[in-house]
């Protein structure tokens, strides 16, 4: 699966963030090097949620952090506003930060134990001064307010909170530098169920009210759909599948979304996941396999797919790209039809 | 569906139980401790005040007696008064035992840091410092400065001190590397903060708790160094409870008067025994739940 | 739902109750919990962290610790486990009843081959040598779907992806045919699509082996195709017990229905508004005696802060503990009742906004 070329780009929108031809690889000693991100290109236009979805070690999160530099990029690059991220050193990288913010998926992990949950959703504010002292109480209780923490315990430490509260404060943090994008990695997977919806209708809000731009990763694909406008599927580094979040679910051609969708325990009634036979364990990153990566495992492969590299296409004239030689075929009202 | 500017978001208040869990207590053993440790720390800040007579003063009573209500601790070879030469030994070795660890604290603690947070290139070469100071011989590298050099309080300080640097130094390392990798301190780098910052607001108060332990720890190790180095007659020139135990160690006085040495030692005993139960239940203390439920 | 028979009763629990002392008070983990298990079926029980489930597994496993206070039968196959001499419990758990835990690495030990540690299991047990039991567990690592098993034997866990080393616990837990396995979470820790190879090894190895099986998990969707029935817990009580379909379509609890309402469907279109359940699970240490779930729920009325409703209806069949169930004339009464006040009989805030769907 390979998912290289730039179909999936857009001209015609406002488009915030560009990322092409994304390649990040990790160090694992005596010269091997994990192929985390093998080249990928995508776009975030302004006011959407792009969800990211895909397995453990497909790149998901290396592709969020990288975009913030968290993650050393090899080659590619992350335009943002005329900025390439992927050059930015030092000051130059540092100015931009306030606009890229992030959720992370622990939420206990991602407060500083010792520091009163005001200083930690204050903490931006003190770094970039914000007209010295005006910011103070008032807006760090608004935003308190506005995440549903009460600020008269701004004096308590983490600890003392449940861990859909600690996202809240994670999310009031990324808030009080009023960012344009906001990007949100797994930030609900380590809560109760009864709890997700609280957090993921709280990002809903703060999008609309603080007009922010998600990037939004998660391996639970009913999550990612709920929040998404377009969705990318990754596959060991690569992307197989975008489009629109409700085409792609509807009409998934990529052998690898029908066996990501055939694999929820509850499919959906509507969804074709036909064909979406899974078989066999994730190859190493390290020596990712030649040609289309999902060629280990997909029941339509043949020789082409061990040897080409297939390229991001178009499907129809929707918002639907497809790297895949052989799509599985849309089935419209059970009839087989390409 | 809901307007934005309507969704009731709910407040919510912290969880109770985890709140009152965390009511941790020091312990009574904490307290009697630190009583001890208080109670030495304003005996020899005071001692000139006090009633215990100059420690240096011969024949203060009869030589080589037991302990006697004039002299509590008994008096050594000479006659002077074991008790007040404890009290003004400790002033020597309590100074000696703070500045050192102080010292391994500050240059310790910050190359450890540095090497924890920046890793890589200057990671090697700050560990690699570590290693060489914790392979070569301390007692010899004492022995060398001190022979060298003079023997006044700050040298044999401070040559204690390079040798707390490496533990410290190592200990302070190994948390950074830890946490380092903590969301919170990735949060941090996407806020802005700079390096300084980060290490200085986010690390130093997680890191610092292990290494308030050990400097409690080490502190005793020091005090138990200057001993050392005293009973090779290679410290301070001056009475310390090193100095006090040499001078009783002699193979008539562990005989006849084995007061004279182990009465410096129980105190020092007592002392150690203290910082190292402190530094435990400060560790245990600050030992925060990371995780609610 | 099989009416349960003495004859072909698996298990029997009985009004189980475990307690925690802390110094802060005593932990209500578990409260009369009540079950039956037919032989060969699938039950699969439901509930966040800290409603209970895993202290109830643990607690038929025998795994609590000594400060646990328990009360209530469990009867495995007519004889009270909890009641077992010492020498019939040496080869009891592990034997006849096992368990697979969430992360396969609890269970394995890192410094020793795969084949070691299945054979060890049958050596302590059934007594085999060494060579025979060294075959078996390849036997077995082949039955539970390892490829090349041969190979696998000589393996440490460290060597095995997540999914292979959960089947390698598999395989050690059938070493012995037992007649129950309990599941506790045994796939949250893997993908979904290894997921799904695990719970269709697990339903098939259940019918050939005529084992029955407790599948322990927080997500409703594991256990909808999983089970023949599902039982919700909450803050340590069972809550509702039916069969799935009944579950999903005609739930009782306001608290099955609020949770099925509030996860993400991968049916409805993008944006659909979520529906989440305000507040969050209760603590467990010295609870009023009320409804645990009143006050995060939407049907609430004065009578549910009064007492503790009791599960009733038709056992094997539906049975929920709510006086104002879901679903039916006497709920839709209470809920309109709150939403005309704009408030429940706890005090919470609620508004027609989020209950249409």
């Amino acid at each position: 699966m390979a998912g290289s070329g730039h179909a999936p780009l857009r001209e015609d929108l406002e488009v915030l963030l560009t990322v092409r031809d994304l390649e990040v690889e990790f160090p694992v000693g005596k010269g091997a090097v994990v192929h985390a991100v093998s080249g990928i290109s995508f776009d975030v236009a302004e006011g959407e949620t792009l969800g990211i979805v895909g397995e453990s070690g497909c790149g998901k999160s290396t592709v969020a952090k990288s975009i913030i530099r968290l993650n050393d990029i090899k080659g590619g690059t992350v335009d943002y506003q005329g900025n390439d991220l992927a050059q930015l050193e030092g000051e130059d990288l540092r100015s931009l930060r306030p606009d890229l913010q992030m959720i992370f998926q622990d939420p206990i992990s991602s407060l500083n134990p010792r520091r009163k949950i005001r200083q930690v959703i204050s903490e931006g504010l003190a770094v970039w001064g914000d007209e010295k002292g005006s910011w103070s109480q008032s807006r760090i209780e608004e935003l308190m307010l506005s995440v549903g923490i009460d600020p008269k315990f701004g004096d308590r430490r983490p600890h003392q909170f449940s861990g859909g509260q600690c996202q809240r404060i994670g999310i009031a943090r990324a808030l009080a530098l009023d960012p344009k994008v906001l990007i949100c990695d797994e930030p609900v997977s380590a809560l109760d169920v009864s709890v997700q919806a609280q957090v993921l209708n709280l990002l809903e809000d703060m999008k609309k009210r603080y007009g922010l731009t998600l990037l939004f990763i998660s391996h639970d694909l009913s999550v990612v759909k709920n929040v998404s406008d377009r969705i990318i599927v990754m596959y060991l580094g690569k992307a197989c599948e975008i489009g629109n979040a409700n085409e792609l679910y509807e009409n998934p051609r990529h052998p690898y979304t029908r066996a990501l969708l055939a694999a929820i325990p509850e499919p959906a009634p509507t969804v074709d996941v036909s064909e979406g036979d899974i078989s066999g364990e994730l190859p190493s990153p390290i020596n990712p396999p030649v040609g289309c990566r999902f060629n280990t495992r997909c029941s339509h492969a043949t020789d082409v797919c061990f040897t080409d590299e297939p390229e991001m296409q178009r499907v129809g004239d929707s918002d639907h790209y497809l790297a895949c030689h052989h799509p599985v075929a849309v089935s419209i009202n059970g009839q087989q039809a390409v | 569906m809901s307007d934005v500017e309507n969704a009731h978001v709910e407040i919510m208040t912290p969880d109770d139980m985890v709140d009152d869990a965390v009511k941790k207590r020091l312990g009574i053993g904490f307290w009697i401790a630190v009583g001890w440790l208080g109670v030495l720390v304003a005996t020899v800040a005071f001692a000139p005040f006090l009633p215990f007579g100059d420690p240096d003063k011969l024949a203060a009573g009869p030589p080589r007696t037991g302990p006697s209500l004039d002299n509590w601790f008994g008096t050594d070879a000479l006659g002077r008064d074991v008790f007040a030469r404890t009290v003004y030994g400790a002033r020597v070795s309590l100074v000696v035992g703070f500045i050192a660890i102080a010292f391994g604290m500050v240059v310790g603690g910050t190359l450890g840091m540095v090497a924890g947070y920046f890793r890589g290139r200057v990671d090697q070469v700050i560990s690699f410092m570590f290693f060489t100071l914790l392979s070569f011989p301390g007692l010899i590298l004492a022995l060398l400065i001190t022979s060298t050099f003079d023997r006044t309080l700050r040298t044999v300080s401070l040559t204690l001190g390079v040798l707390a640097v490496a533990p410290v130094g190592r200990l302070a390392r190994a948390a950074t590397l830890v946490f380092a990798e903590r969301e919170f301190v990735q949060a941090a780098r996407v806020i802005g903060a700079k390096h300084f910052r980060i290490m200085t607001r986010e690390l130093l108060p997680v890191v610092l708790i292990p290494m308030a332990a050990l400097a409690l720890l080490g502190m005793g190790v020091a005090i138990v160094a200057e001993g050392g180095l005293a009973f090779l007659q290679l410290s301070v020139e001056d009475i310390s409870w090193g100095v006090i135990i040499n001078d009783g160690r002699g193979i008539r006085d562990l005989q006849e008067n084995p007061h004279v040495a182990l009465m410096p030692i129980g105190v020092m005993f007592l002392t150690i025994l203290a910082l190292n139960f402190a530094g435990d239940r400060v560790r245990e203390y600050f030992d925060v739940r990371e995780t609610a439920f | 739902m099989a009416q349960v028979s003495a004859a072909n009763t698996q298990l029997l629990v009985r009004d189980l109750t475990v307690r925690f002392p802390t110094t802060r008070g005593t932990v209500q983990a578990v409260n009369g919990v009540t079950f039956d298990l037919a032989k060969g079926a699938s039950l699969g029980i439901v509930g966040e962290s800290g409603s209970g489930k895993s202290v109830t597994a643990k607690t038929l496993m025998n795994l609590l610790p000594r400060t646990a206070e328990v009360s209530g039968d469990v009867i495995f196959e007519g004889e009270d486990v909890r009641r077992l001499a010492l020498q019939g419990r040496e080869h009891f758990w592990g034997v006849k009843m096992t368990m697979v835990f969430q992360d396969p690495m609890t269970s394995l030990n890192p410094v020793k081959k795969c084949g070691e540690q299945i054979a060890e299991t049958l050596r302590y047990h059934l007594k085999r040598d060494k060579k025979t039991a060294l075959a078996e567990a390849e036997d077995l690592l082949a039955q539970v779907g390892i490829p090349e098993p041969g190979k696998r034997v000589n393996q440490y866990p460290h060597e095995l992806s997540g999914g292979l080393r959960q089947r390698v616990v598999i395989a050690m837990a059938l070493a012995c045919e037992p007649s129950l396995l309990i599941a506790d979470e045994p796939t949250t820790a893997v993908d979904v699509t290894v997921q799904k190879h695990l719970l269709d090894l697990l339903d098939k190895l259940r019918e050939d082996r005529g084992m029955s099986m407790i599948l322990i998990t927080h997500d409703l969707g594991v256990a909808r195709g999983r089970c023949d029935e599902i039982a919700v817990m909450y803050a340590g009580r069972l809550v509702e017990r039916s069969a799935p379909e009944t579950l999903f379509s005609d739930s009782r609890h306001p608290y099955t229905d609020a949770l099925l309402r509030s996860i993400p469907r991968i049916e409805q279109p993008s944006h659909t508004r979520l529906e989440p359940i305000p507040g969050r699970p209760p603590e467990l240490i010295n609870p009023p005696e009320q409804c645990a779930y009143a006050p995060r729920c939407r049907f609430a009325q004065a009578d549910c802060l009064e007492s503790i409703p009791d599960i009733s209806g038709v056992a094997g069949m539906h049975e929920f503990a709510c006086f104002h169930p879901a679903n039916t004339d006497r709920g839709r009464e209470a809920l309109a009742s709150n939403l005309a006040s704009g408030r429940t009989a706890t005090g919470l805030e609620i508004s027609s906004a989020g209950a249409s769907s």
